[in-house]
This record gives C-alpha cells, sequence and structure tokens, in this order.
C-alpha cells in the first residue's frame, strides 16, 4: 500500500473536520488581518484601538451609519452570489464591474424614458432591464469560453474597460443631464427611485438581497443545476462523461453572475444614484470577487464577507477622518485578509 | 558516484517483524522477509497487500513502526534512500522517475552531488562508465539518448542501469512488467537472471502469476499486510498462488492457466451491429496522429476487444468513441444513427456507456460522496425530483441498492469516493454505468491496477452485461484478459487496426506479435521462430 492509499483510508473522518477547520482557519485569518491592520495603523503613527473603535463607531455607532454599510453591502453580495457559485464551476468571471455598469445603464434607460405612471411597474421593467443587460454581457464571455475556448479572465476583465467606457461616453453625450455643467447623466424619473427605509436610509434592495442569499443557497445545495455546477468545478472531466453539457453550464453561469451584476448596477441607479453617473460604483465588482472568496463559495459565507468587507469600507472612512489614519491602510486589510485566507487554506487542507 | 562499493559482496537481507501504521491503518502486521544473494525473489499479493510499503521500508524511504532491517547480517537504520543506496540497495519504481527531457548519463548524475562547472567533463565520464556497466549486463542502453525518445522497455532499463551504476547489490523493481509488451518481458527477465548469477539478490513486486512461475527462485505471499508464506513455484501451481494471494478460490484463475474464460461458459450470440465506426482518424493531445483510419462494428450480446500496447492509440479512442475528442475523419453511429458530431450527453441519452481508463480522472468525482457519485448522471429527472429539487431521500435510496448490488465497500453512502480503493472505485462507476439502459459499452482498460477478487468481479459484469444482449468494446493492454473475454479481437498498433480473429482462432501468442508491431508475423509464424521485432 502507497502512502497516498493510506492517507485516503484516513480521509473519511476527516469529512466532518473539515468544516471545522475552515471555520478556524478563517478565523485565525480574520484576526491576523486585524493584526496586521493594527500594525500598520503603528507605522502611519496612530493608536490601533482608538482606530479600531472609532471604525466600529463610523460604521454601527448610528443607525444612518447602519444603513450606509447596508447601501455598500448590497451590490458586494448580489454580486458575491453570482460569482460565488460561477467560480465554484471554475467559471472565472472577472467582469462583474462592466457587467453592472451594462446593467446600471439600461435600468437607467428605461427608468428615465419608460412613461409609464405606476410606480412598481417601471422600477419592475427598470430592473428586468439591468438583469437582461448583465446577463448579456456576461453571455458574451460564456459564449467566447464555450464556442472557442477563450479564456474568460482575460475577456471578462478587458470587457469591463468596454463597458465602461460606453456607460461613461453615454453619461457625457447621448444621456448627459441637460444643462448639466459636470457632465453629470440624466436623472430617472422620480417615480422610478427606491423607496428607502425611514433612519437607515437603505433602498428597499437590501430585501432583495437578503432574499437571494437563501435562494443562492437552496441552488448550490439542492438543485440539479448546482449540483452539476458542483461536479464542473471538481472534475469538468468527469462531469462531462456523465453527461454534463458544460459548454452549456459555462455560458447559464456567465448569464446568472452577469444578471445579478446588472441587478446590483440597476440596483445601484434606482436606489442610491437616481441618475446615470459613473460614480455608482466603486469597484464593487472587483471587491464582490474578494467577498465571493472569503466567504467561500458559500452563500452565507457571502453575506457575512459582504457585510465585513462594507462594515471596513464605511466604518475606514470614519476612522480616517477621526483618527487621521489613512484610508489606503484601512483599504488594505481586507486584501490582508484574503492573504491570510489563502495561506490558512493551505494549512487547513493539511498538504 | 557513491563511495561505499562494499555492496560488490554478495550480501543477504533479512527484515524481522516490520510493522508499518499508517494512523489507524495497519499496512504491514510483523512481516518477516529473507533476500539471498544469487536468487530472483517475487513479492506476490493483491493491491494494498503491503508489497510496495515492504520494499519501501528496504529502499529507506521511511522506516518501520517496529522490526527490524538487516542487510548481511548488519542491522540498518535508513534515514532515506540515499542511505539505502550507500548500502547497496537501488530501486526502480513502478511509475519511473526520469525527467524526459534529459539524456540517460544527465538523468543518472541528477541528483548527485557537485559544482555545475565540473558537469560537462562528469558527464562524459559518466556515460563511459554507464556504456561499460550496460554492456556488462547486457542492457543495452545508449548514455546519450533522450528519455523521450525511449520506449517504455528502455525506459525501464535506464532505471536498472541507473541502480547498478550506484552500485546496487540488492534490486527491487516495482511492478516491473505491468507496462511492458510480452516481449519487452521476455527481454527483462534473463537480464535479471544474468544479474542474480553474479550474486546480486533481485526483488520484484508483481500480481501477475505468470511471471511469477516462469521467473522466480523463491515466492513470498503477502495478502492484508501479514505474508502468508514463502515458496517455491515448483511446489506450487497458479490457482495455489492465487489462493494464497485472496485468501479464497477464484474462478479468474482458469485464464490464467490458459483455460476458458469467465465468459466462455456461454457461447456469444452475437445479433444486430450496434456500435459501427468507420475510418475514423484523429489526432492526440500533441497533434500527432493518434487514430487512422480506424473501421469496426459491434454487435449486441458480443464483446470485441481492441488489443494492444500502451501509447498505441486507445486512450484517443476511447475519447472519440465517446465524444471527448474531436475526430478529423470518419463516422461513428450506435443503432443506425449517426452520432459523430454527438456530445457525451447525446450519446449517453441514446445507451451508449464508457468505463473510462483513467477512473479517477473521469469515472468519478473525488470531492463528491459515493452516493452522489452513483447517481450523478441522472438527476434532475424522475425519480430524483425534477430540475427544481434533488430528491435526496431517492438518491440515498438508490445509492444504497447499488452500493449492494455491486458490492462497493464503503462506510456509507455518504463517504468520499476519493477515499476508495481502486477496486472499489471501479466498482462504483460500473454501478453507475451499467445500472443504466445501455446498448453499447466502451469499457477502456477495465482491470488496469486492480486486484484479483476486483479484476473477476469486473469480467463477470462484462460477461453478464453482454449476455444481457450489450454491444461491449473492451479496450485493453492487459493480454489475459483479452484472451479470456474476447468474442472477437483485434490488435491496434500505431493507431490502425492491424490484425483480427474470432474466438476460435484466436492465439495468445499471435496477439502478442501483433501488439508488439509484428503483425504480418502473428498471422502465419508461430511465436519461438519469430525473432524478436522493434520494440513500440
Amino acid at each position: 500500500m502507497s502512502v497516498s492509499q493510506a492517507a485516503a483510508r484516513l480521509a473519511p473522518p476527516l469529512r466532518l473536520d473539515r468544516r471545522a477547520r475552515a471555520l478556524l482557519a478563517s478565523a485565525g485569518a480574520v484576526l491576523l488581518s486585524l493584526v496586521v491592520g493594527g500594525l500598520l495603523v503603528v507605522i502611519a503613527g496612530g493608536d490601533p484601538v482608538a482606530a479600531y473603535r472609532a471604525l466600529l463607531d463610523g460604521a454601527l455607532g448610528t443607525p444612518y451609519g447602519i444603513g450606509q454599510m447596508l447601501v455598500l453591502a448590497i451590490p458586494l453580495v448580489i454580486i458575491g452570489l453570482g460569482l460565488a457559485l460561477a467560480f465554484r464551476g471554475r467559471v472565472y468571471n472577472i467582469g462583474a464591474e462592466g457587467q453592472l455598469f451594462m446593467g446600471a445603464l439600461a435600468a437607467g434607460v428605461v427608468a428615465i424614458f419608460l412613461p409609464v405612471g405606476f410606480d412598481p411597474l417601471l422600477i419592475g421593467a427598470a430592473t428586468v432591464a439591468g438583469v437582461l443587460a448583465g446577463a448579456a454581457w456576461g453571455g458574451i464571455v460564456g459564449v467566447l469560453r464555450a464556442r472557442w475556448g477563450v479564456n474568460e479572465v482575460i475577456t471578462s476583465l478587458l470587457l469591463n474597460f468596454v463597458a465602461i467606457l460606453i456607460f461613461t461616453y453615454c453619461v457625457r453625450r447621448p444621456l448627459r443631464a441637460p444643462g448639466s455643467p459636470d457632465l453629470q447623466g440624466r436623472s430617472i424619473q422620480p417615480d422610478a427611485a427606491l423607496p428607502a427605509l425611514p433612519d437607515l436610509a437603505v433602498h428597499i434592495g437590501v430585501f432583495l438581497a437578503l432574499l437571494l442569499v437563501p435562494l443562492a443557497a437552496y441552488v448550490i445545495s439542492r438543485t440539479p443545476f448546482g449540483f452539476r455546477v458542483r461536479m464542473l468545478g471538481f472534475n469538468a472531466e468527469a462531469a462531462r462523461t456523465a453527461g454534463v453539457r458544460s459548454g452549456r453550464m459555462v455560458v447559464g453561469l456567465m448569464v446568472i453572475s452577469g444578471g445579478l451584476a446588472g441587478l446590483a448596477g440597476g440596483l445601484q441607479v434606482l436606489g442610491v444614484a437616481e441618475r446615470l453617473d459613473p460614480g455608482i460604483s466603486q469597484g464593487y465588482g472587483f471587491t464582490a470577487i474578494v467577498v465571493a472568496l472569503l466567504g467561500r463559495l458559500n452563500a452565507l459565507g457571502v453575506l457575512l464577507a459582504g457585510l465585513f468587507i462594507a462594515l471596513l469600507q464605511s466604518g475606514g472612512q470614519a476612522m480616517s477622518v477621526i483618527e487621521g489614519v489613512p484610508y489606503a491602510i484601512v483599504l488594505a486589510i481586507p486584501a490582508v485578509f484574503v492573504v491570510f485566507l489563502l495561506i490558512a487554506d493551505r494549512f487547513a487542507r493539511g498538504s | 558516484m557513491n563511495a561505499s562499493r562494499d555492496g560488490t559482496r554478495a550480501r543477504g537481507v533479512s527484515m524481522t517483524g516490520v510493522v508499518k501504521r499508517f494512523g489507524p491503518v495497519t499496512a504491514l502486521g510483523g512481516v518477516d522477509f529473507d533476500l539471498r544473494p544469487g536468487e530472483i525473489h517475487a513479492l506476490l499479493g493483491e493491491n494494498g497487500a503491503g508489497k510496495t510499503t515492504l520494499m519501501n521500508i528496504l529502499y529507506g524511504m521511511f522506516p518501520p513502526d517496529d522490526g527490524t532491517v538487516a542487510i548481511g547480517g548488519r542491522e540498518m537504520r535508513f534515514a532515506s534512500p540515499q542511505d539505502a543506496i550507500a548500502e547497496g540497495v537501488g530501486m526502480v519504481h513502478q511509475h519511473f522517475m526520469l525527467v524526459p527531457t534529459l539524456t540517460v548519463a544527465e538523468n543518472v548524475v541528477l541528483g548527485e552531488r557537485g559544482g555545475p562547472l565540473l558537469r560537462k567533463r562528469h558527464l562524459a565520464a559518466v556515460s563511459k562508465q554507464l556504456a561499460e556497466v550496460a554492456e556488462r549486463y547486457g542492457l543495452d542502453v545508449d548514455p546519450g539518448a533522450r528519455v523521450w525518445q525511449l520506449s517504455v522497455g528502455e525506459q525501464q532499463r535506464v532505471e536498472v542501469l541507473r541502480a547498478l551504476y550506484k552500485g546496487a547489490r540488492i534490486l527491487i523493481l516495482d511492478e516491473p512488467t505491468a507496462t511492458l509488451t510480452p516481449r519487452e518481458t521476455e527481454r527483462l527477465f534473463p537480464k535479471l537472471r544474468a544479474l542474480a548469477a553474479e550474486g546480486a539478490a533481485v526483488v520484484f513486486i508483481t500480481h501477475h502469476l505468470e511471471d511469477v512461475i516462469s521467473w522466480a527462485d523463491r515466492i513470498t505471499v503477502l495478502r492484508h499486510g501479514e505474508r502468508v508464506g514463502t515458496l517455491r513455484p515448483s511446489e506450487s501451481s497458479a490457482s495455489d498462488l492465487a489462493r494464497m494471494m485472496v485468501g479464497r478460490d477464484v474462478r479468474l484463475m482458469q485464464v490464467v492457466a490458459g483455460e476458458r474464460s469467465v465468459s466462455g461458459t456461454k457461447e456469444a450470440r452475437p445479433r444486430e451491429p450496434v456500435l459501427r465506426v468507420e475510418g475514423l482518424r484523429a489526432k492526440g493531445d500533441r497533434g500527432t496522429p493518434a487514430l487512422s483510419d480506424v473501421g469496426f462494428s459491434v454487435a449486441a450480446g458480443e464483446i470485441l476487444a481492441v488489443a494492444g500496447v500502451e501509447g498505441n492509440g486507445q486512450p484517443e479512442l476511447e475519447e472519440v468513441l465517446y465524444g471527448l475528442r474531436a475526430r478529423e475523419a470518419g463516422r461513428v453511429s450506435l443503432d443506425g444513427r449517426d452520432v459523430t458530431y454527438a456530445d457525451p450527453a447525446e450519446r449517453l441519452r441514446l445507451g451508449l456507456g464508457l468505463v473510462p481508463s483513467n477512473r479517477y480522472r473521469r469515472g468519478l468525482i473525488r470531492e463528491l460522496s459515493v452516493a452522489e457519485n452513483l447517481v450523478m448522471d441522472r438527476l434532475g429527472a424522475a425519480p430524483f425530483g425534477s430540475e427544481l429539487r434533488v430528491d435526496r431521500r431517492e438518491v440515498a435510496r438508490q445509492a444504497k441498492e447499488l452500493i449492494e448490488r455491486f458490492s462497493i465497500r464503503v462506510s456509507g453512502p455518504d463517504q468520499l469516493a476519493g477515499t476508495l480503493s481502486g477496486g472499489n472505485a471501479q466498482r462504483l462507476v460500473l454501478a453507475r454505468t451499467l445500472s443504466r439502459e445501455l446498448r453499447c459499452l466502451v469499457a477502456a482498460q477495465p482491470t488496469r491496477g486492480l486486484d484479483v477478487g476486483a479484476i473477476e468481479f469486473v469480467w463477470e459484469q462484462l460477461a453478464a452485461a453482454r449476455d444481457r444482449g450489450l454491444a461491449i468494446l473492451l479496450i485493453s493492454t492487459d493480454l489475459d484478459e483479452v484472451m479470456g473475454m474476447a468474442d472477437r479481437c483485434c490488435v491496434i498498433y500505431r493507431g490502425r487496426l492491424v490484425a483480427q480473429w474470432p474466438r476460435d482462432e484466436l492465439d495468445r501468442e499471435r496477439v502478442g506479435l501483433a501488439m508488439g508491431g509484428a503483425a504480418d508475423r502473428a498471422a502465419a509464424a508461430p511465436v519461438s521462430s519469430a525473432v524478436a521485432s522493434r520494440e513500440s
């Protein structure tokens, strides 16, 4: 018997253990990254304890702060769920940012021009338009990979720039706000704006995000589609041999993750900016990649990771204002976190 | 070159009470093994019996948990293979440890200490010495040849040569005949015999009974980490040895003893052709031609065997037939329906099944449970729920049934498939594939690397499937398997089908010759008069 065979025989009891180990690894990574973040604060000449307190106060100290954190978390969670699904099937969609902008553009156009007097219908139509546009933009990448084997990382990444430039062009030319001096895009019809919760000042898209979490969890673990995605991710060869149509799956995953990014973009226009504005995304499509990975491609994990990063980002602004810590350091913490998480993963796997 | 050359003296090995555990698994439970200078000693046993573990201990790969290893009467404590090599132990692993892009001499020098500046001159000296050693033992290897240009048999000789060059007087070969042609096997053992005659001690690990009976001086049989016995070939028959290996009677041995097959109890009743292939041409992974003008048809209720030595287009044939690889020319039809352009999902739906040659890569998904692996080709439809929901209770029920029906040894349906042994992994693949409504089955190397019990099971399943009326294409490198199972047999050589025989004209030596590329001779001359042809 070889060592590996013997090791393989040991593996069954590890299955339960693995989850515990993964959890432990995540917790360890959080702790270590906070420590490193603290060190960075010290190097920048600040007091780490006060800085972290300011961070928590800023993010969670007031209802408005909490609301702002949630507003940040909404696109991260929605996009993160789609990416988690795609990554599980080894479809590496790096183009969520572009899909978000295409979704924002489509939703914005509908919200600006569609002459419907009935709010829910208008909002619904604009949202659907956002989803469809994001899905189509993602679908291009999927078809390129499924048909001609073009690497989706490259195409999706490059299509980001195309999408952002199209959006910027539209905002500056055809969809520029009339008489705007600073090249702002047009505002949407007031009827199309998403209602917001009182006090928290969060648009109702937050419920959509919360609804999508269990839905994604269900799709991943309980449907044949989710099962095929996992098959494909673990072993594409065996999946094809067992009759999984990998090409269709790739397109499907790109359409779904693109559609969710488009949804997030639509919500940004309808619920946050209420106009077409290049500032609707602070790189959410990229940050969501981190969210998906931190969340270990797990729906609940994505929710927690999305909240965590939103907390760092919204609280970090307070931290930099109150404690004079450079904002860049705040932004570094999740990055450090990812590095530690990857290291911890290696340990958790034990090989 | 290693300084210690006291290995030139003839020394024996004595291992006593060797214990090795890997976690809770006891790989060796107190094994005694002795090896005398001048003998060829076969270490026989099923997969997982502990043969390789025992030899790895002798080679210093890891220390025993208990027991002693003595060479020439002196107790040894090897910290690494370096120590073992210094004591004159050499090992040729089943998977060769050679860098394909380097020359033979470079491979030999690899891993030796010494500055890079010395290398060129050193290399020339090494080449010369290698040539001498090769000459002395008749190993017939060119030290300047690049390894990738060499056949499997030649690469094996390089490994042997390397061990000898490093002063090995105790030579261990792990499954040396597993990938050799019959002809190459016939060439290997006389060299080993010559080595032994010079006072070296040779051990070879195997589960091929034929090699053991024809070539070993003594045989030690291991089973489940225990030594069952040590005996001489003259004292035992193939069926005795088989019984010792598995601890019970196996019908399989009829085949090994050259008798009729497990499937041979019933005559094949071939009916209408099911799988039809015409003029198939395809390229391999590196863009080189892998299949040319391959054509055949398989009828319902018959097994067509495609025999051949590894590397003659078998994986490509398997892949093209199942739609996993694009073909350049030719047609494939199933039940009269053209499936040349159909994807695997479509072929599966039309009743084509595949038992893939690489069962861990294609046959199952290690990260999923046994139950999930058993049903992964049929989710999304009744009775397993719908596209919106997997009925997990039904999955568990069916999985349990299949586990029982195909006697897959698992702790439960939730055990991860990656932890299954080779035999159980193959049972899983068969369980999933054969429980479908099939018309045709492509079984590629279905028993490779399996132990005797599992082989017997696979053969019985294939024979039963044939008797149920499936058309079976059996792609195999194992001559025993081909001889035992085939209703018709053809040979694939360099991507072409070169010979074909019906069952009653099937002759072991002719098939072997054709596999080695001597199809013309195979047609007429008996093997004894045939001169060694080129190796594949």
